[in-house]
Formats: structure tokens, sequence, C-alpha cells
């Protein structure tokens, strides 16, 4: 178990550079996921980190070793592939002791841990089954298991449930936790569902082209995003912005913010409140509703403002008589704390 | 289906399907029952059952001689075929990508679709004494050679093989491609080298393309005579060339059915074990 | 990077193997002497004396015609075959496939020489019938599988929105479902084209000795006696076989960019 460095890993392919100076530290025996769209980059942070990619310029430091030169072989990682890639041709307990195989651990011990990890997994009875015969949700565990059988210094993982059908992948989150936390080796793992990462992740790392624009833990990132990319990008948020006054925030229909240093605001739509009447707070602002939505406990209101669509999430039972249709103009407010400075995240 | 679809579908299967049952099914069959004569039924010839050809197959050595030859020989050829080709089918398939690929794989193949009996003959003219084989290497050794490989084994070998290598390559390559790359990452990232790779996951991979290529080598060679009555010369007498000197110099057809069928059998009898084999491998 | 060194070293090698006998051929084809002597003269006299050759050229001439008929009538049975086999799953459509395989698998020795029995009795005999009879028979199973992979790229759905929109199934047909089957036909065309032309063995057995087909009179002669002839015509007949080849292959690709 070791931590794992980056410092200003870049890598480009031709023209388009992949990684632009990322900078990073993945703390040991956590639980770290690196999140953005595709194309962001992350994916190659990723086959970097395990030696499949070679970078141009920067350091990668697992542990206290340096291992940009070391092949993917002799970095003594654990991988597990979005696919799985399982080995067709070996049955489960096969697959899983490929690693110690390799690292002529006698057959004895490879046995006994070979079960020890499979109980783990809780596949035990499924040691002699192939990968053509197991189901989605098993085979994602056979290559958990083949994984950390070895005990690597760190477990990569590569959008390990992307494959996976939504109930399924939410029991699967569960368990990936479990077993992370009872084996304590560092993870880093790459996901483009927003969900998942805050789910799973123990701090989080958001890359946009390349760049790591926002790293921390979950909560932290949610709460404070930082720039317009990251706020949207996790969670909802409704991007306001305007020119900043001595007094604060002056918005395009006149609306004076107090206190707001930043040219730019998110305010997400859970913290927006809505009335038919004016608030007594300066948080506020006029709107007209454009569509009121129902699913079920929560409902979502649409609005416009200044022609920019906003939009606001609250208990079905808060919107009131709020007509489906929209129609009226009506009042949002919301804390002073809810209001989320952005600053500007140079492309 | 539908009743009328039914009725379109072997509409339009049949056509195809009595084509081949008159050409091939039947003729087969009718071959089953030409050997069980003494003698063609046509025109104005005596004929009667037996099964003396069947029995002079089975008991004269020459004929169990010539058939051990071919299969010897079919051996050796799918042997450098699969020694040769393998490499060649995982070059292709795992180290190259892109354009290339395509248009090397397609130079590769190529010559297996062209005219077979000119490639055996191209090959003659390569290998005769004082040919340019010949030529070739005496301008590079010091020393007088006279190879004349013309007229031997090694010369219908070689002609087999340059013959059926590409198919080989063909069915190899097709298995190799198939393989994820992600499982070859796989096998890395958990630490293994080539060597290992190549033994415990690739080769197990390919082996119905391999096993494939080598069958559907294996058989024609066991029935060639071709090849080896244009480069083996008084050497070349194959199983192959016995059944056809039955059909154009000796006439005697109901003994070159019996040949035919026998070697039928034998080769019925591989294509049945490589069975699962062939299955896995064709798409 | 020098394993990818050597691995190129060695596919080099194999294709050094491959085509040096077929370039060899094709240089002396155009040597002047008859007895492959060096110094290489250039000359086109073996090319223009086998236009004066009038066995050689009307075997050629069969060979073509024969050819294109094959093509023709392979390609109409063995497309109406894979519509069929493309289409639907019923019972016996595996031993249907599976009976596909005897004319690729069994040895043309045997094919042919039961063909040639057979035809006899039949009283069809030798000559060119028997011997397009058997080249299409051979080249079915070709055809069927080049357009049924083609055909494993066709969306459904297209046929559907057609039978929707009110096409009668021979409509749907000729303009849904042949355009796009149409590179597979064609590559099944000139596979079909390249397996008669090519084809030895069964022509052997199966056609008349004096209106023999290209491959066969090459045989005699060859057994007869070299003569440069010989060389030449080989040149031409590989040269046309490749060429015919990657053409089939360009459409085999289905298009490419398609």
């Amino acid at each position: 178990m070791s931590g794992v460095r980056v410092e200003g890993l870049s890598k480009s392919y031709g023209s388009a550079l992949a990684l632009d100076d990322v900078t990073l530290t993945f703390s040991d025996g956590g639980f770290f996921g690196l999140l953005g769209p595709s194309g962001s980059g992350k994916t190659t942070l990723l086959r970097a980190i395990a030696g499949f990619v070679q970078a141009d310029r920067g350091r990668i430091v697992i542990g206290e070793e340096p291992v940009e030169r070391t092949p993917v072989e002799d970095r003594n990682i654990g991988m597990v592939f979005q696919n799985y890639a399982l080995f067709p041709n070996m049955t489960v307990a096969e697959n899983v002791a490929f690693g110690l195989e390799v690292r002529r651990v006698p057959v004895a011990d490879r046995v006994r841990r070979v079960a020890e990890v499979l109980e783990l997994v809780q596949l035990g009875a499924l040691g002699g089954r192939r990968p053509s015969e197991l189901s989605g949700g098993q085979r994602q565990r056979v290559a958990m298991a083949r994984a950390i059988v070895t005990r690597p210094r760190v477990l990569l993982l590569d959008e390990p449930l992307s494959a996976l059908d939504r109930a399924l992948r939410v029991e699967m989150q569960i368990e990936l936790k479990r077993i992370q936390r009872e084996v304590g080796i560092t993870t880093i793992f790459v996901t483009h569902d927003q969900e998942e990462a805050l789910t799973l992740s123990d701090q989080i790392g958001i890359l946009k082209d390349g760049r790591l624009v926002r790293h921390g833990t979950p909560r932290a990132v949610y709460d404070d995003p930082q720039d317009a990319f990251t706020a949207r990008f996790l969670g909802e948020a409704n991007i306001l912005a305007g020119t900043v006054e001595a007094q604060g925030l002056r918005l395009p229909d006149g609306t004076l913010l107090p206190g707001v240093t930043a040219s730019s605001i998110a305010l997400r739509p859970e913290e927006l409140g809505v009335s038919l009447q004016e608030p007594a707070t300066p948080h506020r602002l006029q709107a007209r509703l454009v569509q009121r939505i129902f699913s079920g406990a929560t409902g979502t209101c649409v609005l416009d403002w200044q022609g920019q669509t906003l939009k606001l999430t609250a208990p079905d039972r808060d919107l009131g008589d709020l007509p489906e249709t929209g129609g009226p103009m009506v009042w949002l407010s919301w804390a002073a704390s809810a209001v989320l400075p952005l600053r500007d995240v140079s492309p | 289906m539908t009743p009328a679809e039914r009725l379109r579908a072997l509409g339009l299967l049949a056509p195809a399907y009595l084509w081949l049952t008159v050409a091939v099914f039947l003729p087969l069959s009718a071959m089953a029952f030409f050997s069980l004569l003494t003698d063609v039924p046509f025109g104005d010839r005596e004929w009667a059952f037996t099964f003396g050809n069947y029995i002079e197959v089975l008991t004269n050595p020459t004929y169990a001689t010539l058939l051990w030859k071919s299969l010897k020989l079919a051996f050796w050829v799918t042997l450098w075929c699969v020694i040769l080709g393998f490499p060649c089918a995982y070059i292709l398939a795992r180290m190259i990508r892109g354009r290339s690929r395509e248009a090397l794989f397609l130079l590769v193949i190529l010559p297996f679709w062209s005219n077979a009996l000119v490639r055996v003959f191209s090959w003659a003219i390569v290998l005769r004494g004082n040919g340019v084989l010949d030529r070739a290497v005496n301008a590079v050794l010091p020393w007088e050679v006279d190879l004349n490989l013309m007229f031997s084994e090694t010369a219908m070998v070689i002609g087999l093989v340059h013959s059926y290598l590409p198919y080989v390559i063909l069915t190899t390559y097709l298995s190799l491609q198939a393989i994820d790359d992600a499982v070859i990452e796989a096998a890395r990232s958990l630490g293994a080298r080539f060597p290992r790779i190549l033994w415990r996951l690739v080769l197990p991979l390919a082996m119905p393309g391999l096993i494939a290529g080598a069958v559907l080598v294996f058989v024609p060679v066991v029935g060639s005579f071709m090849e080896p009555r244009l480069l083996g010369g008084r050497v070349g007498t194959t199983y192959g060339t016995l059944i056809e000197d039955q059909f154009v110099a000796v006439f005697n057809w109901p003994l070159g059915a019996a040949l035919s069928f026998i070697l039928l059998a034998v080769v019925l009898l591989i294509l049945a074990a490589a069975s699962p084999a062939l299955r896995k491998a064709t798409p | 990077m020098i394993r990818h060194a050597a691995a190129r070293a060695y596919l080099g090698l194999i294709l050094i193997f491959l085509y040096a006998p077929i370039a060899v051929m094709a240089v002396m084809s155009l040597n002047a002497s008859e007895f492959y002597a060096l110094p290489f003269r250039f000359s086109t006299e073996w090319y223009e004396r086998l236009f004066t050759n009038a066995e050689i050229l009307a075997a050629a001439w069969r060979s073509v015609w024969i050819a294109v008929v094959v093509a023709v009538i392979a390609t109409t049975l063995g497309t109406m075959a894979t519509l069929a086999l493309w289409r639907h799953d019923f019972p016996g459509k595996r031993i249907l496939q599976a009976l596909l395989f005897p004319p690729i698998a069994v040895p043309w020795l045997i094919t042919g020489t039961a063909m040639l029995i057979f035809f006899f009795g039949v009283g069809i005999g030798r000559g060119t019938p028997a011997v397009i009879i058997g080249h299409v028979a051979l080249a079915l199973p070709y055809v069927i599988v080049t357009v049924f992979a083609r055909m494993q790229s066709f969306d459904r759905a297209l046929e559907e929105a057609a039978r929707s929109l009110g096409a009668r199934p021979l409509t749907v047909a000729r303009k849904v479902i042949l355009p796009h089957a149409a590179p597979g036909i064609i590559a099944g065309a000139l596979f079909a084209f390249a397996v008669s032309f090519d084809q030895f063995v069964v022509s052997y057995f199966l056609a008349e000795p004096g209106d023999s087909t290209l491959p066969v009179l090459i045989y005699s002669a060859i057994r007869k006696g070299f003569t440069p002839e010989i060389n030449a015509v080989s040149t031409i007949i590989i040269v046309v076989s490749m060429a015919v080849m990657i053409l089939a292959a360009r459409y085999a690709k289905f298009g490419g960019t398609r």
C-alpha cells in the first residue's frame, strides 16, 4: 500500500493535448475518483499511472519510487478494465491466480489466497466456472479479485461499473466501497458518472481538456465548485453573471446581491425557494414560470429569467398550486450562504 | 415462420441446394455405388457387384504405402505451414495497426487466391537444375553447388507449403484478431511478460484458428496429385496420383472410386475430429 | 523495439517466399532466351507467340467464357439462397449451412472424380456443360459466405420501415435489401469467377481432351515438355487472377468508407 503522486504530467497525441501539466496527490489507502466528460484526459491519466501510456513530461511516483520509466509489468499495480478483460480460456480461479503465478507464489499459497479473495468478493463457490458462464456483476467481482489478490500498491479502475445496468450498479458501488475499505489499497477510479463519483470517492478530481480543474473531498467540491464547469458537472447549477459594484453584485435585471464579490455565481436548484409574494431577503429574483414538472417526491420548476433558463428543485408539496404549464411571474429566493462564487477557468 | 414465408424461403433455397445435390452429393454417393462394381456400367460392358476393389485396396501393400506416404507428406506440409504461419499471423494481427495492416494482409493472402497450378509451375522454374535458385546460391557461395531440388520430396513440400501457407495465416489471423486488446493489457498489468502471455493466453485463444487452418491444409494435401507430379517427378507418386491414374490412364474407374472413397473416409474422420475447433474458428 | 524490427524482417521474408517464384516466372517470361540462359535480354517474343497459338487462345477464351457463365449462375443461386438463410431461423438451417462445407472441405480430387463418374452415368458425360455444372457447385459456397457476411451488417429496421410504409416484399427486396447486399454480391461474383477461372482439378477430370480450359492445357503442356509460351500465359493468368481478387477484396471490404 502506498500513496501515488503525479507531478506536471503532460501528454500529447500529435497536436491534441491529452494531459496538460497535471499535478495530483492520491493519499495512501484512499478511494480517489477521476471525473470528467469524454476527452477530458481522465482515462489517459489512469493509463499513464498504470504504464500503458508514456507521458511526455512529468513524474509519477508510487510510494517513494518514481515509475515513469518502469514498464507496466514491473509497476506492481492492479487494474480493473471497463469490460473486465477476463481471460476467456481460463476458469475464475485460474484468472484470479494468474498474477500469483507470475510472481511464482507456491501453489499451496496460491490456492489459499485465491480462495480468500473469492470469499472477500462473495464468489467463493464459483472458482470452477468460466467467464462466459458468469453474469456481468459476477465478472466484475472476478476482475476485482484478480486485481487485488497480488496485493498491489495501487488499484486502478477504468469505468468499472459502466457496463452494468442501473440496479446492479448501485449494488456494486456499495460492494466496491466495502472491499476497498477491507483491503485498504490506494484506489483510483475513472468515471463519467458524477453520482457514482460522489458515492464512492473519499477525494475527487475533476478534469477538463486534460487539465485538473478542481480537486478535494466530494462535499468540498460540491459546496465550493469555484468555477462554472465544475458547478455544472458535479450536481446542477444555475449560473448568474453580472457586474461587481461597491456594495455587491449587480445582476442584469437590476437586482443587487449584497456582499458578493465575484462577477458570476452559481445557485444550486435545491437551494432555491419559490413563492408568489416578494420575499424579504435581498437574495431574490423575479422570473417567469415556464413549466412545472412532477417527479413523485420532488418537483422541478423551469423558469425564464432574462432569456436564461433557470431550474429549481424542491419537495413537490412545497410548490403549492403552481400550474404545470407555467405562466405566472414568481419570486425565487435563497440563503446568502447558498451563493457559490465562481472564478474564471481559462480553457 | 408463416406458410407463405416458408414457401418463399424454400423457393430461394431450392435452386442452389438442388444444384449442390446434383453436382456434389449425388456424385459422392454414386462413387460409393461405383466402388462396388467390377466394371463401368456404360455401353455394353459386363458388370457385377463386388467387394473386390476394396479387398484389393486393403490387402495390396502398395496402396497402403502410398496412402501412408500421402499422410506423411500432408503432415510435414501442415507442420511447416503452422510453424511459418503462426508468427506471420501474429505479427499481422497484433503488431501492426491501421491501414497498412489491411494492405499487408491482402498482400499475404493474394497468392493463395491466384491460380494454384501456375504457382506450382513457378516453383518448377525456380527449383530446376541450373535454374534460378541454383544460380543465385552459386552466386553467393564460393564453391560450386548443384542443388537441383527439382523432382524431390523437398520440392513437393516447398511447393505445397507455398500453396497453402496463406490459408493457415488467414484462419490464425482471424482467431488472433478476435482477442480483446484489454485481455492482453490485463495480463501485462498483472506482471506477465511476452513469453507467458504467448503461452498462456495467445496460443490457447488462437488454437481454434490454428487447428482449422491445419485441417484445411492437411485434407487437400492428402489428396494432392498435381503438385507431386509437377515437382516430384518419379518421386512424386502419391495416393492422389494413384487415383488420378485410375481415371485418366488405366481407366479402372471402380478401383479409382474405391480408392477415392477410402480417402473420403479418412478425410471425414479428420474433419469430424476437428469439428469443434472448426466451428469455433469459422464465423 | 528490437522485436519490431525482427517482426518486420520476418514478414518481409514470408512475403519474399510467397512472391519470389511468381516474380521470377514473370521476369523469365520477358527473357529472350528459351532456356533461362542469362544474361537477361528483354523480349516480348513469347507473348507475341501466344497470340498466334490457336490452341492456347481457344483454351483461354473457353476459360474466361466458362468463368463468366459460372459467375452469373453461382451468384444468382447463391444470393437467393443467402437471402433465405439470412432472414429466417428455421429448423434445419444449421444443417443447410453445414452442407456448404463439402465442396470446399472435400479434396477436389474426390469431388472431381465423383462428378466424372456420376455425369457419365446420367449421360452428361464430359465437356463444357459438365465443367460448368462442376464449377458452379464449387463456387456456390464462396458466394453464399460472402453475401451472408455482408448481410450481417444490414439493419432490420430499414426493412421494417419500408414495410410500414406499405412496400410489398418484392419491392423491399429490390429497393432496400439488394442495394445493401450489392457489394457482397459483386465480391461473391468475382470470387466465383476466380474459383472457376483458376480451377484445375475438377476441370482436369471433366473437360473434353480437345476442348480443355486454360489451366488443364498448361498442365498437359508442362508434362509434355516446357515451352516459354507457357511462362508467358502463366504470367498473364496470375496477373489476371490477382487483379480479380484485389477487386473482389475491395468489394468484400464493402466499400471501405461505408
